[in-house]
């Protein structure tokens, strides 16, 4: 047989009584669920058994519905001080917070698999530093590896300048090497050639939030459960975030809540919300903004709009021009060309250009977007009408990448109007935020030098380098990529792919030596001809930034295998502690970089342990949305350090920002921009630190901007990238059952079973059409993915739009093609496919166009087009065994 | 057609039960039964797919039998077959639904392994019960509770 296949286990040993507990919480999505990991040594067969009295949870097997039953793919055997133990992880059944119930997802249920263990999927594991010694990537000792990276990074720093020094780094892996990793890439180094892994230069992800004075992680997970009407955009949270859904939406909806959903494709989540009076916005890629301009019209047309709310909370002519240089006239979004665009004189004058607009209208928005012109009338309705007796509906917002990540300065500006005129946004139950993908780790030890970067817009203001098209025009001399795939994970990744390679081994200088010496002067001749040195920090060899391109690899200790600190998506702040050892040699980021830095020179890097790095990250979290400065300051006085402080709120937590209370205790914030909220009114006492957005929101005057949001800005290249022909709309994200780009799962044979290739869903009538039947293998190609030749070029602000960067001939057509397995669907809408959108083998970023949003410089990754066309037959047409093509809207 | 029953040791520990007459199944209406005893979550179902399924039996390979607890957090599956979709749940717990023509495959949702299959064996119209594959949810050990 040759399709992946799977065999059970029949059993399981339970931990016994006297097994160690440690609490943590789940390393992948954003909400973060509590865990508890039960340990005991393998030697001895001291396993618990079935009675209460012999196993660790006080329980008689079999355990009732919810209860800590333990699956097979929930044990594992780990190495810890040296020795095997056995470790059982299952969701903790007593947290008070995130995952009631002990609830889990798929993915976080599994996550014992994790753990290194070289009897299963994952032997591979990175354990010692690699060099690629005549083209072989071959072991050396760390100091042989550190010794030839630092001495490389700082010839070509000094040579090149510190702008041909590339980061490129996850933004979230815990707070203790984020922020080892920018105190040595901003603070010390000094390069605008940095961003992180989704997105080609640092910029924000939500620029309309921004503008209008949003904290993207303002609510609270009782916020969505409390909202009477909740709009959901670009994310299905059962697929996403499971707990989130289940533990919270869920029973809302069960409540009474309104639920909709717009995305393209009707998952779970959204069938169980149709199922229970929700409604499913069907929107078609790129087009969210004319429907919710579409709502936002009808609530005031029919002046259903929050009159009071509006009144207090949004500014007028004066608010949003007052502030010296600090108004929206003068945020980076005014900068950069559009001056006048998005900026209103306050809710009347928002509400008569929306009135002016003819595309806003609700027929012409159902037309454009597929949507029936109903739906927008009752979003609108259940959105925003007064009930009978006056009183207004409790409405939320919820969005995230399927929408922000398609035109992504225009829908996060217009869902930011709409939300303010329901009053979303400042009250329990009425708030409005991103609903987060992975969890918020980011602790920056150093600001962004915007005045190195060369990329300047008319007139103005500089922009982040995007350090895409700065390496594949040959500027980038040294790469150093931190646990990330960096090229599929970007737009047009296949030229991408190309670039690295020429730069890379396509270079003649290439290291055929066994001295040190000689090494380094090889990679200083591959970086002074032009070509550049890369170095790939990761936990697995990925390819092909790993395996194929990279000179030298370190490699990472990661979850469970170093004591972290993390925050969620409601900035719960939770401790991850090490329960077992890492791999070979394997080291965690902050310790490689500070490693790097010693030898670079830099000081401040004589760190001893990971609860250092903490400690030190501290003040850097101050006035942040998750700032732990005063759990450090409580742990101190109570002499303990700041990760031992932090364990005790176990995976409760504590959500941030933090303060002590007059009696030393410490008290989270439930929500940011709390309009409801008192402070005391003499101020912050002792090291506390009050600002803005803990009552107010993140603008000039502390109220909401009501911005306009143009589709003239956008809609030329939304029509121009349009399907024509037999294309398809091809969008992209991630499936429940696999996280990110699959690093884990393609080591958990369950899950390889499921989903053994990308997959490609498409709506049977265009199925038909094509000939092509769930189980046949298709290529989805396309000869029209455009991409930009260099950062934008122009002088006038026309030149920048899609249509201008054309007609300045600096946008360059390119072929991609991506191979999966179709999976015909009802679940899908007409015209549209859907893939996994970072699978290393069949990414389908390669088929989504290079063309940066160029008022924010992010990627709009979830609108590309594609043609479809059968090329096979899949071993898993008629193979029983794995993969399902059954749809996912069962209910 | 089954991996299992290249693993006579797992295979031969469980009891031999008859379930039903493959002439009085029909399809898509599911019969319930219990394996391998009378204890918690043995409630099974078994059921005519009317197309072919992985370890199937009957002269269409069609004929499956699944245990009828989600592998989730032990949520009840009864009553949630859907013939459109030969597949079982949503979950009333948290969806989870189930590929019955692919061993119990996890379609959508939350499920940490399949659905545990009851293995079939067809003696003439006779229909026995003579294994699982896979572990019941609520079980550390499938026969010993």
């Amino acid at each position: 047989m040759s399709a992946p296949y799977y065999i059970p286990e029949m059993d399981v040993p339970l931990p016994p009584a006297n097994a160690e507990i440690v609490s943590t919480a789940c390393d992948y999505c954003i909400v973060a669920c509590g865990y508890k990991v039960y340990r005991w040594p393998v030697a001895g067969n001291l396993n618990g058994g079935p009675e209460a009295d012999n196993n660790a949870f006080g329980e008689d097997f079999p355990v009732n519905p919810l209860g800590p039953w333990v699956a097979p793919n929930q044990h594992n055997i780990v190495l810890h001080n040296s020795e095997p133990h056995h470790v059982v992880i299952i969701p903790d059944k007593d947290t008070q917070s995130v995952n009631l119930n002990g609830d889990s997802s798929l993915r976080g249920g599994c996550i014992a698999q994790k753990c290194y263990n070289p009897q299963t999927p994952t032997r591979d594991r990175l354990r010692s530093p690699l060099m690629r010694i005549y083209g072989i990537l071959q072991p050396v000792p760390w100091d042989f590896a550190l010794d030839v990276a630092a001495e490389i990074a700082s010839y070509v720093i000094e040579k090149h300048g510190a702008s041909s020094y590339g980061v490129k780094t996850f933004s979230y892996q815990y707070i203790e090497n984020t922020y080892a990793i920018t105190k040595y890439a901003l603070r010390h180094i000094g390069t605008p050639n940095f961003t992180f892994h989704d997105t080609p230069s640092d910029v924000s992800s939500t620029p309309g939030f921004r503008d209008a004075g949003f904290d993207n992680f303002a609510a609270s997970y009782e916020d969505w459960r409390d909202a009477e009407t909740l709009l959901i955009c670009g994310t299905d949270p059962y697929e996403t975030k499971t707990i989130l859904w289940t533990q919270w939406i869920m029973p809302a909806i069960q409540g009474g809540q309104k639920t909709i959903l717009m995305v393209p494709r009707r998952t779970a989540g959204v069938a169980y919300a149709e199922q229970n009076g929700g409604m499913w916005i069907d929107v078609t890629p790129g087009t969210d903004l004319l429907v919710l301009n579409a709502i936002a019209r009808v609530i005031v047309e029919n002046d259903w709009q929050d009159k009071e709310w509006i009144e207090n909370w949004v500014n007028n002519k004066w608010g949003s021009s007052s502030g010296f240089g600090q108004g929206t006239r003068n945020t980076p979004w005014q900068w950069r060309t559009t001056w006048g665009m998005f900026q209103t004189d306050g809710f009347e004058d928002w509400r008569n250009w929306l009135l002016a607009q003819d595309e806003f209208t609700v027929e012409n928005a159902a037309a454009v977007s597929g949507v029936d012109p109903e739906k927008i009338r009752t979003a609108a309705e259940w959105m925003a009408k007064p009930k009978d007796d006056g009183s207004r509906v409790k409405t939320s917002v919820m969005i995230e990448k399927g929408l922000y990540w398609s035109n992504n300065t225009g829908t996060t500006q217009s869902v930011s109007a709409l939300g303010i005129i329901v009053g979303a946004g400042g009250r329990p139950g009425q708030m409005i935020s991103r609903a987060g993908g992975h969890q918020r780790g980011g602790v920056r030890g150093g600001g962004y030098p915007r005045n190195l970067s060369p990329m300047k817009l008319p007139g103005r203001r500089r922009r982040a380098l995007d350090t895409d098209t700065w390496l594949y025009a040959g500027h980038t001399r040294m790469a150093h990529v931190i646990g990330t795939t960096w090229i599929q994970a970007m737009c047009g990744s296949e030229q991408l792919s190309v670039a690295f390679e020429n730069l890379t081994v396509a270079n003649p200088h290439q290291i055929r030596s066994y001295d040190k010496e000689d090494i380094v002067a090889t990679l200083k001749k591959r970086a002074d001809s032009g070509g550049m040195v890369l170095i790939n920090q990761d936990i697995y060899l990925v390819d092909p930034i790993g395996n194929r391109y990279a000179d030298i690899v370190f490699p990472a200790a990661t979850w469970g295998e170093e004591t972290f600190m993390r925050a969620n998506g409601e900035r719960r702040l939770r401790l991850y502690p090490k329960f077992y050892d890492a791999p070979g040699e394997a080291k965690p980021d902050w310790w490689i970089i500070a490693e790097l830095s010693k030898r670079m020179g830099f000081d401040g890097f004589d760190w001893e342990n990971s609860n250092d790095v903490a400690e030190e990250a501290s003040r850097f979290s101050r006035g942040s949305r998750k700032d732990f400065n005063m759990i450090k300051v409580a742990a101190h006085r109570e002499g303990k350090t700041l990760h031992e402080k932090l364990g005790e709120f176990g995976t409760d937590g504590i959500q941030g920002p933090v303060f002590m209370l007059d009696d030393g205790s410490l008290e989270g914030t439930v929500r940011l921009h709390d309009t409801t909220r008192e402070l005391p009114a003499e101020g912050p006492a002792g090291g506390n630190m009050f600002n803005k957005k803990l009552t107010h929101f993140n603008s000039q005057t502390g109220r909401c901007n009501i911005q306009k949001s143009p589709w003239s800005l956008f809609s030329d290249y939304w029509e121009w990238l349009q399907p024509k022909g037999d294309e398809l709309w091809c969008t992209s994200g991630r499936t429940n059952e696999r996280w990110q780009s699959g690093f884990d799962d393609r080591r958990r044979p369950y899950i390889m079973q499921r989903w053994p290739e990308n997959y490609v869903e498409i709506h049977p009538d265009d199925a038909t059409e094509r000939g092509i039947e769930s189980g046949d293998m298709v290529m989805a190609y396309s000869d029209r993915v455009p991409s930009l030749r260099e950062t934008t070029i122009g002088v006038e602000a026309s030149d920048y739009s899609f249509a201008g960067q054309m007609a300045n001939g600096n946008v360059e057509l390119s072929r991609a093609a991506v191979t999966g397995v179709a999976m015909v669907t009802r679940h899908i809408k007409k015209g549209v496919i859907y893939m996994d959108f970072l699978h290393p083998q069949q990414p389908a970023n390669a088929l989504q166009g290079r063309i940066v949003d160029w008022i924010s410089g992010n990627y709009n990754y979830k609108m590309g087009v594609a043609s479809v066309r059968k090329i096979g037959v899949s071993p898993y047409k008629d193979n029983l065994r794995s993969m399902s093509f059954a749809p996912r809207d069962i209910i | 057609t089954s991996q299992a029953h290249e693993i006579p040791g797992v295979v031969s520990s469980y009891p031999r039960k008859w379930i039903a007459k493959l002439s009085d199944l029909v399809v898509d209406e599911p019969v319930d039964f219990l394996y391998p005893d009378e204890g918690a979550y043995a409630d099974s179902v078994i059921v005519k797919l009317g197309v072919r399924a992985g370890s199937g039996i009957g002269p269409t390979e069609d004929v499956v039998a699944f245990n009828n607890t989600c592998t989730h957090q032990g949520g009840p599956l009864s009553g949630t077959y859907k013939g459109d979709t030969k597949s079982l749940g949503a979950c009333p717990l948290h969806l989870s639904t189930y590929d019955l023509t692919r061993h119990g495959i996890l379609i959508s949702g939350q499920a940490y392994q399949s659905l545990p299959q009851v293995l079939l064996e067809l003696e003439g119209d006779d229909i026995y019960a003579v294994g699982l594959f896979g572990l019941i949810f609520g079980r550390y050990d499938n026969l010993q509770g």
